[in-house]
């Protein structure tokens, strides 16, 4: 090998390296603990749902799916509220006034937290938008769901249904 | 002093490689997901031109019937 080829390898190394994915979070892994704050004012913090099941769902403005779950989980918090059962959003936009005035026009009862910088979904290792994950009333991770789409909310109200009645 | 001169070129190159690349997170394609960002933001405008583009140029595919320059398929 020439050492022009040997350094170009070396190049695609350090460059591929930089560019190497995180890790991202698997069923039975311990859901990272957050704080950040809400939409609503105040602080969301994931602590403060701990003996619940919670569907942590990050989400965007800008992203067509996420816009579409959105009336998905609210109709789950609904249906699963006397079942110690939470929807937790985490939103990723860099402008936070979008993700106010989305929420303005697209109401949801359940609190979403602001993180422009991307911190939580960094450390969560989210793989696409929207990525959400069903934590156990543990803390523990039991499903993450990468993307959306309209009949996942059958498959997400089985998930969250065995949950729920696991529990008691 | 000549080697150490080569060796700092390439490390050089290496960081100028290195600062070329940057690998955008799932969370931040804010930017990239806008309606202007895409290859073809209006559909149907995208569809219009193909159609002319195919009559005028007597080409075939894309509309799927062939041309013959008259502008009438």
């Amino acid at each position: 090998m020439s050492p022009f080829s040997s350094f170009l390898s070396i190049a695609a190394l350090v460059v591929c390296a930089l560019a190497a994915p995180i890790r991202a979070l698997e069923q039975g892994d311990a859901a990272p603990a957050f704080s950040a704050p809400g939409v609503a004012g105040g602080v969301v913090s994931l602590a403060s749902y701990r003996g619940k099941v919670v569907y942590l769902d990050f989400w965007a403005s800008w992203c067509g799916p996420c816009a579409q779950s959105l009336p998905a989980l609210e109709r789950l918090r609904r249906e699963f509220a006397a079942g110690d059962f939470q929807v937790v959003a985490v939103n990723v936009d860099h402008n936070t006034a979008l993700a106010k005035s989305f929420l303005r026009r697209r109401p949801v009862g359940y609190p979403s937290a602001l993180d422009p910088e991307g911190a939580i979904p960094g450390r969560y290792g989210v793989e696409s938008m929207p990525t959400s994950f069903l934590i156990d009333r543990d803390g523990i991770v039991r499903h993450v769901h990468r993307g959306f789409r309209a009949e996942d909310e059958a498959l997400l109200r089985e998930r969250i249904q065995g949950l729920v009645a696991a529990g008691r | 002093m000549r080697w150490a001169r080569r060796v700092g070129s390439r490390w050089l190159l290496v960081a100028l490689a290195c600062a070329g690349c940057s690998s955008v997170r799932p969370w931040e394609r804010e930017a990239l997901a806008r309606a202007d960002m895409a290859w073809d933001p209006d559909p149907l405008d995208k569809a219009l031109h193909q159609h002319i583009q195919f009559s005028k140029e007597a080409s075939l595919d894309g509309g799927g019937a062939g041309g013959g320059g008259c502008g009438c398929n």
